[in-house]
């Protein structure tokens, strides 16, 4: 179990070198941040200035080990649009999509499961049809049409809710949040729900295919057998049994909306680090696209650690030794 | 009132709405059962035995459902009760065991909540209350160390243990019937007999009747005092074991009892496989001179061959194991040194249970597996090349595998699976390809038009047909036989039997035959090797080791088959 640990450690520093080496080059290679930076009317010195004050003018090696450096020190430079250290430019922005995405996830998951766990153990009845067929819609429409049909239904046509913004908000350990008001959860609401359709779609399909095949199996027809409950038989055998491939796909979802809620977040001017990073290519803003996407695989890595942990926490067989 | 049986089932239907009309997979079934009795239901796969035991617990799923008839358990109606009142007698009054504890166990939680779940059904109990009654409920079937036990998980524990869990949540709340549906199948021969012995002084201990459904008629004649034969949804003839066996009345208990090889003289054809005699087998390739023996060799020798089975750590392991600071996986030694030889035209047998590495070392005398040590050589040549990636050199050694189901490539028609081996080794030409699939289908008792058929389109006994007719159409003279007839029906099992006696002869065939059924080796082959753990413990003309075993483990292993009783002269 610890050298397992150990070894996902490795592997995780490994993937993070290779990954800031990639994003760094491939960033490398798009425009001019000189061009942003100054003006065209100032003079060849102060531009020439200006380049070797980044260090614009070095081999792109040696800029990479200098970024390298500054990153092992926690410092992923300033933004050339912000005028602030990026990470710090990050981090202001990252619990407004924090809350956007668990929003979105959990309720998924809290009504999809649920919803997928019926539909797999009354597969005949009308309201599984209903529901599988809504889950199909789920995943062939498309998100960015969704969230304008919400807007112009919930926002324009009966003035419910607000189109946009993440409202009142309040603090907890030093960071602002939309959920902790009344205000703030009326702004949350539809983003998260535009967010939460497709993952919506995805897990009630997961849930149900698993439960459909563990109510067909001898582990149900021993638990009828000794009396027990549907319900407890649900609860208990059921869902533990399909709960690892949900598991992942949570994981995977969770990750993948965290670094990629740009289109949302566009929709509904909601200002988390989706918008940020669609500013910051059109500015060519490189230290911010660089830390977000270092910072994107980061997520991606721990997310997908901690899914392994809870792997070991739900199926005992992948613990070692025998008794 | 006593006196009344405690379970009186009278004209039970049982049927199945399927797309291609109704199947009755009970018609008219009608037994009764006192208390603390032991009943037997035998009958090969698809005759309603398993559907009658649903049927009395009330768990048919749809689209099947009980059509008529009535289930008097304790004086009570159970057919047409409403599903609550059946759930809150079920696991009190009537309890079910399966045949594999590994599907019936749930492998994520423990023993304990299993159990403690099974308990909850019916009573209230703390989480206290319920790990002592787990406990108990452990002790009461012989686990060893139930205080520990309780906190396993179920593949933490052997396949008799887990049988036994899964017997004591079905006796938690002493139901007054118990009915185990194939509960020794998936196990091997001495767990089994331990099993049939605790589950004989348990329910004799708690008064609990049983229905045993099972298979196998010896290990029924071991444990009910009554049995009832199942044929097509039917009981066709019922009554005291002894009876029953001895004397059978129905033309098809008798053809049961026929076709157990045990019953017959070793070599014997089965009076079950008769009838018309099949095709004579295709012509073979005359054999090519280059690869003539090579004098004075065996025929067939494995020579001090071992097989380890480890996995390759990773990189981090493998640093860690070097510098000492973790300790090395440990070897899982499957073969252990062992040496055979077998004669030109014999027939060895290899026997033992699993885990006794007896199809680890057919494989590696098939050149499927690289042996870790040691040779395998036929007529002198090697089975198999040397060093990393070896292959297999001959082709004139050929394997059968146990299930035909898993064997056979399901995307591909019969015919071409059988073609596919001789025309790759140039022993049949493109023309001659289909008329030499027909000839063999013939040879193993098929229809040669079944050539453009898919293997689902075949019943089990027909698909290991067709997975003899593939081995043998590669033109073998030594075949390897891995539990060929391990998961077929007994009247199919004589019958396929037969087949291999009859082609061994035709075509001079030598055969290694891997079997954990001591009966069948017997009955096929000529001298006999007992494995276990890895190691051949005793070898010799299988009458004598039958007869007169030398080694402990053989005398264990003979003691632990249930024995039918010997027909009335």
């Amino acid at each position: 179990m610890l050298t397992h640990i150990a070894e996902r450690i490795l592997q995780a520093l490994a993937v993070m070198l290779v990954m800031s080496a990639l994003v760094f080059v491939g960033v490398y290679a798009i425009g001019n941040p000189i061009d942003v930076l100054i003006g065209p009317d100032v003079s060849q010195d102060i531009r020439l200035e200006t380049i070797a004050r980044y260090g614009l003018d070095k081999p792109l090696w040696e800029q990479y080990f200098t970024f390298l450096n500054r990153v092992l020190h926690g410092d992923f430079g300033r933004s050339f649009v912000f005028g602030m250290p990026v990470l710090q430019l990050i981090l202001s922005r990252l619990p407004a999509t924090l809350e956007l995405t668990l929003a979105a996830v959990l309720s998924a998951a809290l009504i999809g499961i649920p919803a997928g766990i019926y539909a797999g153990y009354r597969p005949e009845s009308a309201l599984s049809k209903t529901i599988m067929a809504l889950s199909i819609l789920g995943f062939s429409v498309p998100t960015f049409w969704i969230g304008l049909v919400l807007i112009m239904t919930f926002a324009v046509e009966l003035s419910w809710l607000p189109a946009g913004g993440r409202g009142e908000t309040a603090s907890l350990f030093g960071v602002e949040w939309s959920f902790l008001t009344l205000n703030g959860l009326s702004h949350l609401l539809l983003p998260a729900l535009n967010l939460a359709f497709f993952k919506l779609a995805l897990m009630t399909r997961l849930a149900r295919a698993g439960t459909r095949e563990i109510m067909l199996t001898d582990t149900v027809k021993f638990a009828r057998a000794a009396g027990i409950s549907e319900s407890v038989i649900l609860r208990r055998h059921v869902l533990r049994l399909i709960s690892i491939p949900l598991v992942t796909v949570f994981g995977l979802e969770f990750a993948s909306t965290l670094a990629f809620a740009v289109v949302t977040e566009t929709i509904f001017s909601w200002p988390g680090i989706g918008k940020l990073i669609i500013d910051s290519i059109q500015s060519l803003d490189r230290p911010v696209m660089v830390a977000y996407l270092m910072l994107v695989a980061f997520v991606f890595i721990m997310i997908n650690f901690l899914v392994d942990l809870t792997y070991f926490a739900l199926d005992p067989r992948l613990r070692k030794g025998r008794a | 009132m006593t006196d009344a049986p405690l379970l009186e089932i009278t004209d039970l239907t049982t049927q199945f709405f399927t797309r291609a009309g109704v199947v009755k997979a009970v018609d008219g079934v009608s037994f009764s059962l006192r208390r603390g009795e032991v009943m037997g239901l035998v009958g090969e796969s698809g005759s309603g035995k398993s559907v009658t035991g649903f049927s009395i617990i009330g768990l048919i799923d749809p689209p099947g459902r009980v059509a008529s008839g009535s289930v008097k358990l304790d004086g009570r109606e159970l057919v047409g009760l409403p599903p609550d009142e059946l759930r809150t007698l079920r696991g009190r009054i009537v309890s079910m065991v399966f045949q594999d504890p590994l599907m019936t166990l749930n492998p994520v939680l423990t023993i304990g909540e299993q159990i403690r779940l099974a308990l909850e059904a019916h009573e209230k109990v703390s989480g206290a209350q319920a790990r002592q009654r787990a406990i108990a409920g452990l002790a009461q079937v012989r686990i060893p160390r139930p205080e520990a036990t309780v906190d396993y998980y179920p593949h933490q524990l052997s396949g008799g243990m887990r049988q036994r869990v899964a017997i004591a949540i079905a006796l938690l709340h002493h139901p007054k019937l118990i009915i185990c549906d194939e509960p020794t199948t998936a196990l091997d021969v001495s767990i089994q007999a331990e099993i049939l012995v605790e589950m004989k002084e348990l329910v004799a201990e708690l008064g609990t009747a049983l229905i045993w459904i099972s298979h196998d008629l010896a290990t029924v004649a071991s444990i009910a005092q009554h049995v009832a034969v199942m044929r097509l949804g039917k009981i066709v003839e019922a009554g005291p074991t002894l009876d029953v066996l001895t004397r059978p009345q129905h033309a098809y208990t008798r053809a049961l009892l026929d076709s157990l090889p045990s019953r017959a003289k070793p070599g014997e054809f089965l009076l079950r496989g008769g009838g018309v005699p099949d095709a004579v087998p295709p012509a073979r390739k005359p054999a090519s001179a280059a690869a003539a023996p090579v004098p004075g060799a065996p025929y067939f020798i494995a020579d001090r061959v071992s097989k380890r089975f480890e996995s390759r750590p990773s990189a981090l392991r493998a640093l860690g194991q070097r510098f000492g600071l973790l300790q090395p996986p440990p070897v899982v030694m499957a073969v252990d040194e062992v040496s055979l030889t077998v004669p030109r035209g014999e027939a060895l047998g290899l026997v033992g249970e699993s885990g006794s590495g007896k199809s680890t070392l057919g494989r590696m005398a098939a050149g499927i597996y690289a042996p870790s040590s040691g040779t395998v050589r036929f007529e002198g040549w090697p089975v198999m090349s040397e060093g990393q990636g070896s292959k297999k050199l001959t082709t004139r050694i050929q394997t059968i595998f146990q299930d035909p189901f898993a064997s056979l490539d399901p995307r591909m028609r019969i015919g071409d699976g059988i073609a596919e081996g001789p025309l790759a080794h140039g022993l049949i030409g493109k023309a001659g390809a289909r008329g030499y699939v027909r000839d063999w289908l013939a040879a193993v008792g098929l229809d040669p038009a079944f050539a453009d058929r898919y293997p689902h389109q075949f019943s089990g006994g027909q698909r290991q047909r067709v997975a003899i007719a593939r081995a043998l159409a590669m033109q073998p003279d030594l075949v390897v036989c891995d539990e060929p007839v391990a998961s077929l029906d007994v009247s199919i099992q004589a019958q396929i039997i037969n087949l291999l006696m009859r082609l061994r002869a035709e075509l001079g065939l030598t055969l290694i035959f891997i079997s954990h059924d001591l009966s069948v080796v017997r009955h096929l082959c000529d001298r006999v090797a007992v494995m276990y753990r890895g190691r051949i413990v005793e070898e010799g003309p299988a009458g004598e080791v039958y007869d007169n075993p030398q080694h402990d483990y053989t005398k264990r292993l003979l003691a632990a088959v249930p024995v039918l009783p010997e027909a009335a002269a």
